[in-house]
C-alpha cells in the first residue's frame, strides 16, 4: 500500500548562518524535487535561520519559499521571546505572511520553556488557530515534560514535541503525550524501536512523522529519503502508518492539504 | 545483497530480549544471511547488562561457540560489582569472550568515578577492545569517554552510536582528542555524520566501524547507508569490517 506523508518536520536550508553541519544550498524547486523522490505529499518546512537568529526578515524569506508551492509546503516562522517586539512578530508571521505555526529550539535559542516571554506568543498562536512545534529530547531546555508544562499553560495551543525523545529520553515523551491532552509527538530523529512503541501507547491521533530534511549536505536530502522509506520497514501496521504519516498531520493543519 | 569483496562485520548487537525489543539467536544469523553480515559482535540484552552478568555472559559465549566463527562473544559485568565483576571478566574470557561491553546508563555509574578501571585494565591486558554505549545522558557523552580512553591509551574503545543524536555534534572533538577511540556507524546519515567523520583529516574511515545496533534499529537500512555513502571501496571495506577485524582474535 502507498501510502501518502506528510513530513511535519523539515527545515529550510540555513542562508545566512553557518553551523557544525555543511547543509547544501537548495532551492524551493530542488526541494520539492526531493519531496517527490521520498513519496512525500507535503510539508511542515520550519524555519533554520531563525534559530540561529530570529529575525522578522528569517520569516520573510522562510515565507517566501513556501509560498513557491503552497499546495506542497507550509511554513512554521520563529521568533525569540527574549526579543522586543516577540509576539507583534508572531502576529505579521500569521497575518501577513501565511504562516501557521511557530518553531522553537529552546536550546538552540536560548529560552526555558517555563519563561513567562513565551505566553504572549503563544496566546498570538492560540488566536491564529496555529501550532507550536518545538525541539525536544535535549536537557537542559528541551525535555519533552519542559514542553508539556509549557502547552498546559497554553491548553488550546496544539503543541508538538519536535522529535519524540530522541533516544535516551522518548519513554519520558511517551508519559508527557498521555498526560498532557493537546502535545503531540512527532516521530523524528527516534530509533525505530521506540517509534513502535510510541505509536503502541500515545493516543493515535497525536502521533506524526517528520524526517528532518534540509540538514544533508546534499541538495538530495539523502537521509531524509531513506527515513521517509524507513518507517515503512518499521513493522507497523498500514492502518495505523496511514494515520500518522497522513491523516493526523492533516487535520493538525485543518485539512491542508486538499 | 552482496558487498562485493569486503568482510561485514557488524560491531554491536544485543541478542535476547530487551524491554521493547528483542534479537533471539536464529533472527540475527538469518538477518546476518540475507543482508551478506559474516560476522557481529554480541553482547547480551539490557537486563543480563544491568544486573544478570553472567547469565549473559553465557549467553553470548554460548552463543559463539555454537556459531562456527559469525559470532563474537561481549562480556559484560557491572563495575559496582568490584572483586565479582573482575572474576566476571575471567570467567567469560574463559568461555571464549573477546570484547568488553559497557553502558554506564545501564550500569548506573560515572565515566570517571573510577568503577570502570580495574575492568579497563583487565581489557588493556588481554587486548580487548570496549564498546561504549554514549548519547544524550551525562554519563554517556562522547567527550568525557574520550578523556577516560586518553587514560587507558591502550585499549581500543569504540563510541556505541557515536553521541546519537544531538551529541552527533562532540563526536568529531572527541576522536580528535582521543587517538585510540574509534566512531560507530549506528543511526548516523552518511550525508551529514558519517560524511564529517571521513572528512575530517584527524578521524577518517579507518576510525570508523560498521554496527545495526539490533534490534533497535532496521538492520538493512543501517547496513544500506553504508552503500550509499560515497566512499572508495578500499575505505568502505575498512568501515565495513576491517577495522575492526583488526582488533579481534
Ligand atoms: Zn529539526
Amino acid at each position: 500500500m502507498d501510502i501518502p506523508i506528510i513530513d511535519f518536520h523539515t527545515h529550510t536550508p540555513a542562508w545566512d548562518h553557518a553551523s557544525w553541519l555543511a547543509g547544501a544550498a537548495f532551492t524551493p524547486a530542488d526541494f520539492t524535487a526531493f519531496l517527490d523522490s521520498a513519496g512525500i505529499r507535503a510539508a511542515v518546512v520550519l524555519s533554520h535561520d531563525g534559530l540561529f537568529h530570529a529575525t522578522p526578515e528569517a520569516n520573510d524569506r522562510l515565507a517566501e519559499f513556501v509560498a513557491a508551492d503552497p499546495d506542497r509546503m507550509v511554513g512554521f516562522g520563529t521568533v525569540n521571546a527574549r526579543y522586543p517586539g516577540a509576539a507583534e512578530e508572531m502576529e505579521r508571521c500569521f497575518g501577513t505572511l501565511g504562516i501557521r505555526g511557530l518553531k522553537i529550539h529552546p536550546w538552540l535559542q536560548g529560552v526555558s520553556m517555563h519563561e513567562p516571554s513565551l505566553d504572549p506568543i503563544a496566546e498570538v498562536v492560540a488566536a491564529h488557530g496555529g501550532s507550536v512545534l518545538c525541539h525536544d529530547g535535549t536537557p537542559p531546555y528541551a525535555t519533552a515534560t519542559q514542553i508539556a508544562a509549557f502547552a498546559r499553560r497554553h491548553p488550546t495551543v496544539p503543541v508538538v514535541l519536535g522529535h519524540a525523545g530522541l533516544h535516551d529520553t522518548w519513554r519520558e515523551a511517551i508519559a508527557a503525550v498521555t498526560e498532557t491532552a493537546n502535545l503531540y509527538i512527532c516521530l523524528c530523529g527516534v530509533p525505530p524501536y521506540a517509534g513502535r512503541h510510541i505509536i503502541d501507547r500515545c493516543p493515535p491521533e497525536r502521533v506524526l512523522f517528520g524526517s528532518d530534511a534540509g540538514l544533508s549536505d546534499q541538495v538530495g536530502q539523502a537521509y531524509a529519503v531513506a527515513r521517509a522509506h524507513e518507517i515503512t520497514r518499521w513493522g507497523v501496521d498500514d492502518t495505523t502508518l496511514r494515520r500518522v504519516l497522513y491523516d493526523n498531520p492533516r487535520d493538525l493543519l485543518g485539512g491542508w492539504p486538499q | 545483497m552482496t558487498i562485493s569483496g569486503a568482510r561485514v562485520v557488524d560491531a554491536h548487537v544485543r541478542v535476547g530480549e530487551c524491554r521493547e525489543a528483542a534479537l533471539p539467536l536464529h533472527t540475527l544469523l538469518a538477518t546476518m544471511d540475507r543482508l551478506g553480515i559474516d560476522a557481529a559482535l554480541i553482547s547480551p540484552p539490557e537486563r543480563c547488562i544491568a544486573y544478570h552478568n553472567a547469565e549473559g555472559n553465557a549467553l553470548t559465549t554460548g552463543a559463539a561457540a555454537a556459531s562456527g566463527g559469525r559470532l563474537y562473544a561481549y562480556a559484560v559485568a557491572n563495575p559496582w560489582r568490584g572483586t565479582d565483576a573482575l572474576a566476571e571478566l575471567d570467567r567469560a574470557r574463559s568461555a571464549g569472550a573477546v570484547a568488553l561491553a559497557v553502558d554506564p546508563v545501564l550500569q548506573g555509574f560515572d565515566l570517571h568515578d573510577g568503577l570502570l578501571d580495574p575492568l579497563l585494565r583487565k581489557a588493556c591486558d588481554w587486548r580487548w577492545p570496549v564498546y561504549v554505549r554514549t548519547g544524550t545522558p551525562p554519563t554517556a557523552l562522547p567527550l568525557p569517554l574520550a578523556s577516560l580512553a586518553r587514560r587507558h591509551p591502550d585499549v581500543t574503545f569504540i563510541m556505541g552510536r557515536s553521541g546519537a543524536t544531538d551529541f552527533w555534534i562532540d563526536a568529531i572533538p572527541a576522536l580528535r582528542y582521543a587517538p585510540n577511540l574509534l566512531a560507530d556507524t549506528s543511526y548516523a546519515p552518511w550525508d551529514t555524520v558519517l560524511s564529517g567523520f571521513g572528512a575530517d583529516p584527524s578521524v577518517g574511515p579507518e576510525r570508523v566501524v560498521f554496527s545495526t545496533d539490533a534490534p533497535y534499529t532496521v538492520p538493512e537500512v543501517e547496513l544500506e547507508r553504508i552503500l550509499d555513502w560515497p566512499l572508495p571501496a578500499a575505505d568502505r571495506a575498512r568501515v565495513l569490517g576491517e577495522n575492526l577485524t583488526r582488533l579481534l582474535p
